[in-house]
């Protein structure tokens, strides 16, 4: 079954067409990557995914159901969850209070007005046991700015999970992270349950190639190559553009 | 189990009863006091009353959700007028009637003004809820119907009646009644604020984007605490033309408008007290200046404005409440 559809999605920003054409299913509970290199289109096809932005042509249709025209919120009611490539955490909110708005958003009971946020158990028994697990419960009176980076992005990435999304939106993922970091994301990523269907977005060509099954490049907004890993490596469009430095230097050892 | 809560929910902060020893000298004061005092002091503490309930309901907008509204006097003169039209046009000055008609006209313009307002933020949302205002203002002016004849505004009003045989106000049990009120929306707004929605607010505050990105309607949640914070103005509207004696367009316009915002700032923006502390200095700054100075009070108000920005940014309330914890005072969060 197809988690995510993408029929003909173009944006225009100006004269600029920042995505083009571009079309591609994924299947559920599949790991594609998304890469090309700055000012590809990547994070704008994000964008368009998630509805922060509305597509000047195309489709996208979600569990089969065309979410185009949704706003934001009902598409993560949906079941999308994001991380973005810019941390976007509440910094003047305690981690704690991060965590419950996130885990509220998708419950019905968001809107109550007259019961104190703690006073529903059931959320706040999941937040406990959230904070618990990303070794974050001792710290969760502080404020989210006064975390490191790693910390932070650590945080992001598991209250994105716990929102139980279907499909999961990873922006740059391993930004600004050190080796360990990254590989503790890489831990988390693979450790998800196999329904999950997860888009990552990243420079970063190890964790890419550890943990795509499928990867697919941009450039110019348009896709010019979806394969497997190994097919990827040896394609040589790709090779061209995004790792022409290589092939320049190629051709200097062989002059 | 509630207070362990608390301290999960705020912090590993103890929770201890003398933490709420100022609240209850406060009280007792607000309780106390006015029986000492002489009936134009017990107005001007009324008046501190209602200008606290005016900055507190406003601030759900100004300070929890962070949009600078310079039009909110719209809801409470909305509110006022309702009381005036109904002593004008139809004789009655009671209570059960003039509550819930201000409550309502001043809902309902909210409910309008927000759909206009909401469209934009920031500086264009101070500039939009400032036409709109300013919009009511030259209406009230303009239309004679909610002019007593020849003369700007409504005058003749008195306290309240309850249709009890025997039972009159004086300034007295108004203050008490105010008080009760007061009181009791400054819980409404406690609840509010500690719920659900009011913490979705303050995350719309910190990061719209991401809010949308969990899943929460954003425009929706902006939309109902825009009308919610109308509602509490137009309550201190009726509470202010009941003891005021008249009402005039200036109570719809800029100059009012500007009270709340300035209570809320002195006092500390995005807490549930900061405005009402803020309310108490202004109302006893306005006292003695009116008394020593008449002319300089504007004055004043600008020096406190410029003395609370540069020494204490965040309101005197979260400036006290750090002060007192650096004292190695057991106090709360910042946030109550």
């Amino acid at each position: 079954m197809e988690a995510l559809k993408v029929d003909g999605l173009s944006i225009n920003f100006g004269g600029v067409k920042a995505v083009n054409d571009v079309s591609f299913s994924v299947e559920v509970g599949e790991r594609l990557a998304i890469i090309g290199p700055n000012g590809a289109g990547k994070t704008t096809l994000f964008n368009l995914i998630n509805g922060q932005l509305s597509p000047t042509r195309g489709q996208i249709f979600f569990f089969g159901e065309d979410v185009s025209d949704l706003p934001t919120h009902q598409r993560a009611q949906l079941g999308q969850a994001r991380s973005f490539q810019i941390i976007s955490l509440l910094q003047n909110l305690t981690v704690l209070e991060n965590t419950l708005l996130t885990l509220h958003g998708t419950k019905p009971h968001r809107f109550k007005m007259f019961r104190q946020i703690q006073d529903f158990r059931d959320v706040f028994e999941k937040a406990v046991y959230e904070l618990k697990r990303v070794g974050l419960w001792e710290k969760r009176g502080d404020l989210v700015k006064n975390l490191s980076y790693g910390e932070q992005r650590r945080l992001e990435i598991h209250l994105g999970l716990s929102m139980e999304p279907k499909l999961l939106l990873l922006d740059e993922p391993s930004a600004g992270s050190t080796k360990e970091e990254s590989a503790d994301i890489i831990g988390i990523i693979k450790n998800l349950e196999s329904d999950i269907t997860v888009l990552i977005v990243d420079h970063d060509m190890e964790m890419v190639f550890e943990l795509a099954e499928r990867i697919m490049v941009l450039h110019y907004g348009e896709v010019i190559a979806d394969g497997t890993p190994d097919e990827i490596q040896i394609d040589q469009r790709v090779r061209e553009i995004y790792m022409g430095v290589e092939e320049s230097t190629d051709h200097v050892g062989a002059c | 189990m509630v207070a362990s809560d608390r301290e999960v929910v705020r912090g590993p902060e103890q929770v201890k009863w003398i933490q709420f020893a100022p609240y209850f000298a406060v009280a007792t004061i607000l309780v106390v006091l006015p029986l000492f005092l002489s009936s134009y002091t017990q107005g001007v503490m009324t008046r501190f009353l209602v200008f606290a309930l005016f900055s507190a309901g406003y601030n759900l907008v100004f300070g929890y959700l962070g949009l600078p509204s310079l039009g909110h006097a719209a809801y409470f003169g909305a509110g006022g007028y309702a009381v005036a039209v109904l002593k004008l046009h139809y004789g009655t000055d009671l209570f059960w009637l003039g509550v819930p008609l201000g409550i309502l006209t001043a809902t309902l313009i909210a409910a309008l003004f927000g759909l206009i307002a909401l469209r934009v933020s920031g500086l264009y949302f101070l500039l939009v809820t400032f036409a709109l205002g300013q919009l009511l203002f030259s209406v009230a002016w303009n239309v004679k119907w909610l002019n007593s004849p020849g003369m700007q505004g409504i005058a003749g009003l008195s306290f309240p009646s309850f249709g009890i045989p025997g039972l009159t106000v004086n300034s007295t049990s108004y203050y008490y009644l105010v008080l009760l009120i007061t009181a009791f929306c400054i819980l409404a707004l406690h609840r509010i604020v500690c719920s659900p929605f009011g913490h979705a607010l303050v995350g719309i505050r910190e990061g719209e984007d991401r809010m949308r990105a969990l899943g929460y309607n954003t425009w929706l949640y902006k939309y109902i605490a825009f009308i919610i914070s109308g509602a509490f103005s137009g309550v201190a509207g009726v509470l202010f033309a009941y003891y005021n004696y008249m009402i005039d367009p200036n109570h719809l316009g800029v100059g009012t408008s500007f009270l709340p915002m300035c209570m809320a700032i002195i006092g500390g923006m995005g807490t549930l007290l900061g405005p009402v502390l803020g309310a108490a200095v202004i109302i006893s700054v306005e006292l003695v200046a009116s008394i020593v100075t008449p002319d300089r009070w504007p004055l004043i108000l600008g020096g406190i404005f410029v003395l609370t920005i540069m020494f204490a940014r965040q309101g005197i309330g979260v400036y006290l409440v750090e002060l007192s914890k650096r004292a190695g005072y057991p106090y709360g969060s910042t946030k109550g």
